[in-house]
C-alpha cells in the first residue's frame, strides 16, 4: 500500500505533519499517531458519538472523517478541552452532575456537549435530546448528561 | 519488627509485598467455578493492610466496571477504620495482587462490601489492642476516633494507625467478627461522595485497554467465519501475508490472525484471505419458542408449596399465559479487547474484563503455562453487564504475542462485539394461575425455559405456589447479562398480575398490597411509589397508559410506575415518566445508587421497547448500533427515583431489580393505553385490537 504523502493538521493548538495515508480516519490518526487516547472507538460508523471531536468548533464523528478532510482546520480533542489545568465548565458540570458510569462515552458526550452549547446557549431539554441523541451510553446516564448541559450552560452564561 | 503471623504460607506470597504494617486476610463470597481445591471457601481471596504511613489499601478480587464500586468500597473501610476515604487505597483487578476471585456476575457490593467492612473493624480492633497493650489497658479503655487510637480517659495520649502499623509485620486470618459502627454513628458511609476516577473520565485520561501503548506494540483482527456453528475447510492467506505492514499471518488451526504494524493495516489484510467453511446445522429461528419447549429438560425445582394442581383445579377464576422475550446483547460502549505482553517467563495481559482470574486461567490453558506465569490485569472497563466475561479476546492477544514475540492487541470491532458475543438467554415463561371467588390468588404456576430462576420468586402471597425452571437447546450462545433472566420472570409475573387484577375488575396496587400482607419491605416500596405519583384508585384499561410493576434482584427491591403514550398511526411506544421507588439495605453512597437505578431503567428500556437480536442461517443480522438500536437521549423518560433506608440490611444488589421491573411497567401502561396485552418482549410497535 502506498504510504501517504505529507499532510498538516493542527489538533489542540499545535501543529502536526505527518505521513499517513489521506483516506485514514482523524480517529486513528489521534489516537495512534499522536497518542490523544481521550477519543474513543465504538462503531466505527459514525453511530455512537464516543469519538466525538470539534473541527472548526462543529461536532464530528472522527471515525468515518478522513484524515484528509480536516487538513490545515483546527481540530479540538478531549485532551485540549481544559486551559492550564483548569477544567472547562462543561467537564466541571458532567463531574458536578457524576454525568457517567463506565465513562467511555463521557469524552465524546463532553465534546457534543461543547459543540451544543457554543450553537445554542439556552438549550431546552428536548433541544439537548435531540443534539445529543447521536451520542449513545449503553450505562444509561442520559438523564445526567442532560442535567449536566443544563449546569454548563447556565456557568457559561455568567 | 514484630513478626507475627498465622498464616505463614501466606506471607511469603508475591501478593501481599509486604514491607511492614498490619495485614487482615478475608475470604468474600464462594470461590469461582473451576477454582483449585486449594482455593477453597475459607481460603482468603482479599486483603486489608494498614501501612507504616497510616494509609489503609484493600484488595478485593472483583473489577471495577462503572458501578462505582471502588469508591464505596473505600468508604466501607474508611468507616470502620475513622480514616478519611481519600487514605483507603482500593486495588482491584490485578491477578498478582490475590490468590483467586470470587464469581460475581453481580452485587459485588453486596457480597464484598460487607466483608471489607468487617475486615475493616477487625484491623481496627487489632490496632486497637496494640494501643492498649502499649498503655497496659483494657481494650474497652482505648478509643478509634479521626484516624487515631487513643486512651478513652486522656484523649491527648494517642497513635495515629500508622504510627501502630510501625514495626509491625502482623498477618492476620479475619476470624471472630468484629463489632461494626452503629449506623447512627456513621459518618462516611451515608454520604455521596464523588468517584475519585471522575476527573480522568471528563480528561479523557482513564486508561481503557485500547488506550495501553506499549514499546513495539503491534494490532492484530482474528478471522471470523460466516456464521455459528462454522470449520474451517481450507484457506489461503498469501495474499495477506505480503500486504505492507504485516507483520505475520498466524495460522493454529481454526484460529486465524493478521498480526500488523497498525490496525487498519491488519483489517485489510484479513480481508484478503480466502477462507472456505463448512456450515453446520442451523437451528431456525422461526422456531424459537417451540425449540424452546420440545427441548426442555427440568433443571430446577425453584418453589414448590401446597398442591397446586388441586388449588387450580377448584378455583373459581382461571388466568393462563405465555409470555416471550427475544435473545439480547450486552453491546458495551467498549468492545471486547486485551493486550499481551511477554515479560521474561511470564506472559502480562491488560484486558476489559469482569473476570481477570477466569482470564488468568483460560490464557494459561491456552498457552499450556501455569496460572502462575501469567498475569491479568483489568483495566478500566467501558461498559461489561456480564458480557465481558468471556475471555477469547485475551487468549488470542496471548498466542499472538508468543508468535511474534512483541506486545500485540487485539480490539474487536462494534460488528463483532455484537455478532461474535454471547447473549442474554430468550425465554419463554408460562403462568397458569387460579384465583377464588373473593379474587385471593390461590395458586400459582409457572414454568420457566432457558432463562433461569432468577427474579422469579412470587414476592405474592398463595399457598400452592410451583416454579420449575427448565435448560433449553438454545440456537444462539448465551450467558450472563445483568439480572439474567430476572427481567424475563419479573415481565411474566407482573403482567400476568396486572392482568388478573383487570380481569376481577380490582385496582393493580390495590390487588398487590392484599397479596404483600406477608411481606413488609415490598408493600412499603409498593406504597412508597404509589404515593409519590399519586396514585388513584382505577381499572385498567383507562386509556391514561400508566402501568405499575415490582421486581427483586439480590437483595433489592422495587416498585415502578412506568407513564407512556402510544402513537396511534405508526403503534411507537414512548416512555414518558417512570417513577421507581426502591430499597436495598444500606446505602453507602446514596448518589452512586441513584446512578446505577437510574441508568438500570434507562439499559431496560431496550430490550422492552426494541432490543432483539436478529439471526438467520446462523449469521447475526444485528451487527450494528443501527441494526440493534439501543436507547437513546430520545428514549429516555423524566426519572423519579425514590430510594428507602433501611440500614439494618448490609447493602444489596444495584440496580438490576429497576432494569427488571422497567419491562413489566412499561407493558402494563400499554394495555392501560391501548387495552391490548401484549406478552412478548420487545414489545416494538404495538398494535392495538
Amino acid at each position: 500500500m502506498a504510504s501517504g504523502e505529507k499532510i498538516t493538521i493542527r489538533v489542540n493548538g499545535a501543529e502536526y505533519r505527518l505521513e499517513v495515508e489521506r483516506s485514514r480516519s482523524l480517529l486513528s490518526v489521534l489516537r495512534l499517531e499522536l497518542g490523544l487516547t481521550g477519543t474513543k472507538y465504538g462503531c466505527g460508523s459514525g453511530e455512537c458519538g464516543a469519538c466525538t471531536v470539534l473541527v472548526d468548533g462543529q461536532a464530528v464523528r472522527s471515525c468515518v472523517t478522513p484524515i484528509s478532510r480536516v487538513e490545515g482546520r483546527p481540530v479540538l480533542t478531549i485532551e485540549g478541552l481544559a486551559r492550564g489545568g483548569e477544567l472547562h465548565p462543561v467537564q466541571e458540570a458532567f463531574l458536578q452532575a457524576e454525568a457517567f458510569q463506565c465513562g467511555y462515552c463521557t469524552p465524546g458526550m463532553v465534546m457534543g456537549a461543547v459543540a451544543l452549547l457554543r450553537a445554542n446557549p439556552s438549550p431546552t431539554e428536548l433541544e439537548i435530546k435531540q443534539a445529543m441523541a447521536g451520542h449513545l451510553c449503553r450505562c444509561g446516564v442520559y438523564p445526567r448528561v442532560v442535567k449536566a448541559i443544563h449546569l454548563a450552560a447556565d456557568k457559561l452564561r455568567e | 519488627m514484630t513478626d507475627r503471623s498465622d498464616t505463614p504460607g501466606l506471607t511469603r506470597r508475591e501478593f501481599l509485598r509486604l514491607a511492614g504494617g498490619v495485614v487482615v486476610l478475608f475470604s468474600i463470597g464462594a470461590p469461582e467455578a473451576g477454582a483449585s481445591a486449594a482455593a477453597s471457601l475459607s481460603e482468603p481471596n482479599a486483603w486489608l493492610a494498614i501501612g507504616e504511613d497510616g494509609n489503609a489499601t484493600v484488595f478485593a478480587p472483583t473489577v471495577e466496571v462503572g458501578q462505582g464500586l471502588r469508591i464505596s468500597l473505600a468508604q466501607m473501610a474508611a468507616e470502620e477504620l475513622s480514616l478519611s476515604p481519600d487514605m483507603v487505597q482500593v486495588i482491584l483487578g490485578d491477578t498478582d495482587r490475590g490468590p483467586s476471585e470470587v464469581n460475581l456476575a453481580t452485587g459485588a457490593l453486596s457480597t464484598i462490601g460487607a466483608s471489607v467492612r468487617r475486615a475493616a473493624a477487625d484491623a481496627r480492633e487489632l490496632l486497637a489492642h496494640i494501643a492498649a497493650d502499649r498503655w497496659a489497658v483494657e481494650r474497652a479503655q482505648v478509643e478509634v476516633r479521626d484516624g487515631r487510637v487513643m486512651l478513652a480517659a486522656a484523649p491527648e495520649r494517642s497513635f495515629s494507625l500508622g504510627e501502630l502499623a510501625k514495626g509491625q509485620r502482623l498477618v492476620r486470618r479475619s476470624q471472630q467478627p468484629a463489632p461494626l459502627k452503629p449506623s447512627a454513628a456513621c459518618e462516611v458511609i451515608g454520604r455521596s461522595l464523588p468517584r475519585s476516577d471522575g476527573r480522568s473520565h471528563v480528561t479523557g485520561g482513564a486508561r481503557f485497554v485500547a488506550d495501553i501503548r506499549l514499546p513495539n506494540m503491534v494490532y492484530a483482527r482474528v478471522l471470523r467465519p460466516p456464521c455459528l456453528d462454522a470449520s474451517l475447510v481450507r484457506f489461503d492467506t498469501r495474499a495477506a501475508a505480503v500486504q505492507p505492514g504485516v507483520i505475520a499471518v498466524v495460522e493454529e488451526g481454526d484460529f486465524i490472525a493478521v498480526v500488523a504494524a497498525e490496525p487498519e493495516r491488519a483489517e485489510r489484510a484479513l480481508r484478503s484471505i480466502q477462507a472456505t467453511w463448512e456450515e453446520g446445522e442451523h437451528a431456525p429461528m422461526s422456531a424459537l419458542y417451540q425449540t424452546l419447549r420440545s427441548t426442555a429438560k427440568l433443571e430446577e425445582r425453584v418453589a414448590a408449596s401446597g398442591d397446586v394442581e388441586a388449588a387450580l383445579a377448584a378455583a373459581r377464576h382461571g388466568f393462563s399465559a405465555s409470555y416471550r422475550t427475544a435473545f439480547v446483547a450486552h453491546a458495551p460502549l467498549e468492545t471486547h479487547g486485551a493486550v499481551a505482553a511477554l515479560e521474561g517467563d511470564r506472559v502480562v495481559v491488560y484486558a476489559s474484563t469482569q473476570r481477570p482470574f477466569a482470564h488468568r486461567r483460560a490464557v494459561a490453558e491456552a498457552l499450556d503455562m501455569k496460572p502462575e506465569r501469567v498475569r491479568v490485569i483489568a483495566t478500566a472497563a467501558g461498559g461489561a453487564f456480564g458480557g465481558k466475561d468471556a475471555a477469547d479476546v485475551s487468549v488470542a492477544a496471548a498466542r499472538l504475542a508468543r508468535v511474534v514475540g512483541r506486545p500485540v492487541m487485539v480490539v474487536q470491532t462494534r460488528e463483532e462485539e455484537l455478532a461474535w458475543n454471547d447473549f442474554r438467554p430468550a425465554a419463554l415463561v408460562d403462568v397458569r394461575c387460579g384465583a377464588a371467588a373473593d379474587g385471593r390468588l390461590l395458586a400459582w404456576d409457572c414454568d420457566i425455559f432457558n432463562c433461569g430462576p432468577r427474579g422469579s420468586a412470587l414476592l405474592y402471597d398463595t399457598s400452592n405456589l410451583r416454579i420449575r425452571s427448565y435448560r433449553c437447546a438454545s440456537p444462539l450462545p448465551q450467558g450472563p447479562w445483568r439480572g439474567n433472566g430476572g427481567q424475563a420472570n419479573s415481565f411474566a409475573r407482573e403482567v400476568h398480575l396486572d392482568h388478573i387484577a383487570g380481569e376481577l375488575g380490582e385496582d393493580p396496587v390495590a390487588y398487590r398490597l392484599r397479596h404483600l400482607a406477608q411481606d413488609d419491605s415490598m408493600a412499603r416500596v409498593v406504597r412508597a411509589a404509589a404515593q409519590r405519583y399519586g396514585w388513584q384508585d382505577r381499572v385498567a384499561p383507562t386509556g391514561l397508559g400508566v402501568g405499575f410493576a415490582c421486581a427483586s434482584d439480590g437483595g433489592s427491591i422495587v416498585a415502578e410506575i412506568a407513564e407512556v403514550e402510544v402513537e396511534r398511526t405508526s403503534g411507537a411506544v414512548r416512555v414518558r415518566r417512570v417513577i421507581a421507588a426502591y430499597e436495598g439495605g444500606l446505602v453507602v453512597n446514596p448518589d452512586g445508587l441513584r446512578n446505577q437505578i437510574e441508568g438500570a431503567i434507562v439499559m431496560g428500556l431496550g430490550p422492552t421497547l426494541r432490543e432483539a437480536v436478529r439471526c438467520e442461517q446462523g449469521r447475526i443480522l444485528t451487527r450494528s448500533f443501527a441494526s440493534y438500536p439501543i436507547p437513546t437521549f430520545l428514549d429516555t423518560p423524566a426519572l423519579d427515583v425514590t430510594i428507602l433506608p433501611n440500614p439494618d440490611l448490609p447493602p444489596q444488589a444495584g440496580g438490576n431489580a429497576a432494569l427488571c421491573a422497567i419491562a413489566p411497567a412499561v407493558a402494563n401502561a400499554v394495555f392501560d393505553a391501548t387495552g391490548t396485552r401484549f406478552r412478548e418482549l420487545p414489545l416494538g410497535r404495538v398494535r392495538a385490537g
